[in-house]
């Protein structure tokens, strides 16, 4: 037996999932070009389930930019003393409305971000996030893919269910849910929730990419140290930070300091992308990167080689926000298949 | 005039390479493209979704002799990189492309799904072979297009049977162009906090910028000195999008591709007309009208009466 929720009823399960915490949803902001973004839900605010979001759910596991820890310097009578209070972050968090190509992502950076502590290491702030949150993921139902979408070329594509605890499938009249998790057959158990013995509706298919042997081809010497290939495949791009911004599993940063005055200030996380100029250079003035051809073979090889060698995932969900965003039109799925066949 | 295949192949001749379009295969729109020879040239295309302002490409392409396929917009940016010394103008050959006003191809994506095929002939517009009002797709800058003949043509080009003059826009108007000038001072500023709390600091909007040609030592992303904030609080974002204003003042031609390109959907092409009318106002200079002009912000007197037509 299923669980079916009445499209009416959507505002009464965020108003109960709101009592757990901030709830951030899909939504069109006011004359924003029709962009839909995850934003903090309040009653009465429009949940955008049946369009793409331009901006990934990533942010409220790794937001765009926040405070680490806060350190200031007093004087004393035997010297400087410092104090520090770090910021760990604290209260539950529901993404509402993501896909199973974001609910996927969060369990790739799970890979890096949150390894046991005991024995490796862990990320403080991401995993106070990630510990403490809830994923209703939207299903993608035949006709709600689009051609930028290439989720397919793993295995469970569309069917992904890793890192969410609730998938919402839309039906006449509102949505079967499946509960993955034990907070999913908490959620699905509510009351604004009925019994229903219909069957889940048939899942999209999507673009295939064959990443095959490209783990270990994006590092031979033939493919890697064609610099002319990689120019040639990212002659369009102009070089900004869309693509890893929007994408849902680049998780590069920057750490800096925040000062007020010389003896306060705050350290400070934000985004990085390795497509900036400045991303690579050193204090000398050197520049490992110094071209956008430079920066492509690295965005793909740290994608779809290093990141898979390293932490058995690869660093993409098929989300195809880069293509569908993208400013000049390009497509990662061009460069990985001129990367396949090169030679 | 001639054909625009025949124009490229012309202009190679006597360039390294020519900026144009082609038909991307799995979208069936313009993506940018470089032809290299006469053979490569074949698969040019010129047409409403060409979108793109290719002058951006020119600084980091001068040691190459260039030819760039341009809408009249777009060859403003050239005579504006000319006359900034960026580009050499003769290293530079424009093919001039008339323009019927351009497809907001992003807003159609989002609207009916990515890829979903647009074909615009004669002026009708089809999204997946349904036709639906043109007008209501038309990119926001075509709006209010003054750019009608391009200042610097070394090959014209026949577009899709317009000829020249005013885009084609069905009579609509810039909708928020009107609200946004009818706004206090106060409602301005509520209304770039909430627009800037959703920047993500993609610098999208400068690295598309023909006139942003700093390029990778740009101002809005140095922390010494700390000239910006690094959060994306709405204040640190404004702070960075003013700096590049302001640097932009005697330089932004209107070409729009900030506001296209920007992922989250802000307006910033608002920004860059009110300056545009400053300076036009202040100075009596619009970039890129004139290719022997010299920028106010490279002559400027302190005694200058600026509001006096000095």
């Amino acid at each position: 037996m299923g669980r079916f929720i009445a499209s009416e009823n959507i505002p009464v399960l965020l108003t109960r999932l709101a009592t757990d915490g901030a709830v951030w949803a899909p939504a069109e902001l006011p004359d924003s070009g029709e962009s839909v973004v995850f934003a903090p839900w309040q009653p009465g605010r429009e949940v955008v389930l049946d369009r793409f979001t331009q901006m990934s759910p990533k942010e409220l596991v790794l937001p765009m930019s926040e405070r680490l820890l806060s350190f200031s310097y007093t004087l004393t009578m035997e010297g400087e003393e410092m104090e520090v209070e770090s910021a760990i972050p604290g209260g539950h968090t529901v993404i509402f409305g993501a896909r199973a190509c974001d609910a996927k992502a969060l369990v790739v950076l799970d890979a890096l971000f949150h390894q046991d502590p005991e024995t490796t290491w862990s990320d403080t702030q991401y995993r106070a996030r990630r510990d403490d949150m809830t994923v209703v993921t939207i299903a993608c139902v035949k006709g709600t893919a689009d051609a930028a979408c290439f989720c397919s070329s793993w295995e469970n594509g569309t069917a992904e269910k890793a890192g969410s605890d609730v998938i919402i499938y839309p039906v006449p009249g509102g949505f079967l849910a499946e509960a993955v998790t034990i907070r999913g057959t908490e959620v699905t158990g509510w009351d604004m929730f009925d019994d229903s013995d219909q069957p889940l509706p048939e899942l999209d298919t999507t673009d295939v990419v064959d990443f095959d042997g490209l783990v270990e081809k994006l590092v031979t010497p033939g493919v890697f140290s064609d610099l002319d290939f990689w120019g040639r495949e990212s002659h369009k791009c102009i070089s900004c930070g869309y693509c890893t911004y929007g994408c849902p599993t680049c998780y590069c940063f920057n750490i800096y300091d925040e000062m007020q005055g010389d003896r306060q200030g705050e350290r400070c996380r934000s985004w990085d992308a390795c497509m900036f100029y400045n991303y690579t250079v050193e204090t000398s003035g050197h520049n490992p990167r110094p071209t956008i051809a430079h920066r492509w073979r690295n965005r793909l090889g740290h994608k779809f080689s290093y990141y898979p060698a390293n932490q058995g995932e690869t660093l993409c969900t098929g989300c195809g926000r880069c293509i569908r965003g993208c400013p000049t039109g390009v497509d990662i799925r061009d460069i990985l298949r001129a990367a396949g066949e090169h030679e | 005039m001639a054909d625009l295949i025949t124009a490229i192949k012309k202009v190679l001749e006597h360039t390294d390479l020519v900026l144009g379009w082609t038909t991307a295969t799995s979208t069936g729109v313009a993506a940018p493209a470089r032809f290299y020879t006469a053979d490569e040239a074949e698969a040019a295309v010129f047409d409403s979704t060409c979108v793109h302002n290719l002058a951006v490409h020119l600084p980091r392409l001068k040691d190459k002799d260039v030819g760039i396929v341009a809408k009249p917009c777009d060859a403003q940016s050239v005579v504006e990189l000319v006359v900034e010394r960026e580009v050499a103008r003769g290293k530079v050959k424009v093919i001039a492309a008339p323009c019927r006003a351009m497809l907001d191809v992003k807003l159609i994506w989002r609207r009916f799904g990515y890829g979903a095929r647009i074909e615009d002939e004669g002026g009708r517009l089809q999204v997946n072979g349904r036709e639906v009002p043109r007008e209501d797709f038309i990119l926001r800058k075509c709006l209010s297009c003054e750019s009608t003949d391009p200042v610097i043509v070394d090959e014209q080009v026949e577009g899709d049977g317009h000829t020249g003059g005013p885009p084609d826009v069905g009579g609509r108007t810039d909708d928020l162009k009107e609200r946004f000038a009818a706004m206090s001072v106060d409602e301005r500023r509520a209304f770039w906090a909430e627009q800037f709390s959703r920047c993500i600091r993609c610098y999208a909007c400068r690295d598309v910028c023909p006139m942003c040609f700093c390029r990778d030592v740009c101002l809005m992303q140095t922390r010494v000195p700390h000239w910006t904030g690094g959060s994306v609080e709405s204040r640190d974002s404004e702070m960075a999008q003013m700096i590049r204003v302001s640097h932009l003042a005697g330089r932004c031609t209107g070409c729009g591709e900030c506001e296209r390109a920007c992922p989250v959907g802000i307006p910033l092409l608002l920004l860059m007309n009110e300056q545009y009318r400053l300076i036009e106002e202040m100075f009596d200079y619009r970039p890129g009208s004139d290719i022997e002009a010299r920028p106010p912000m490279q002559t400027f007197s302190i005694e200058t009466d600026l509001w006096e037509g000095g």
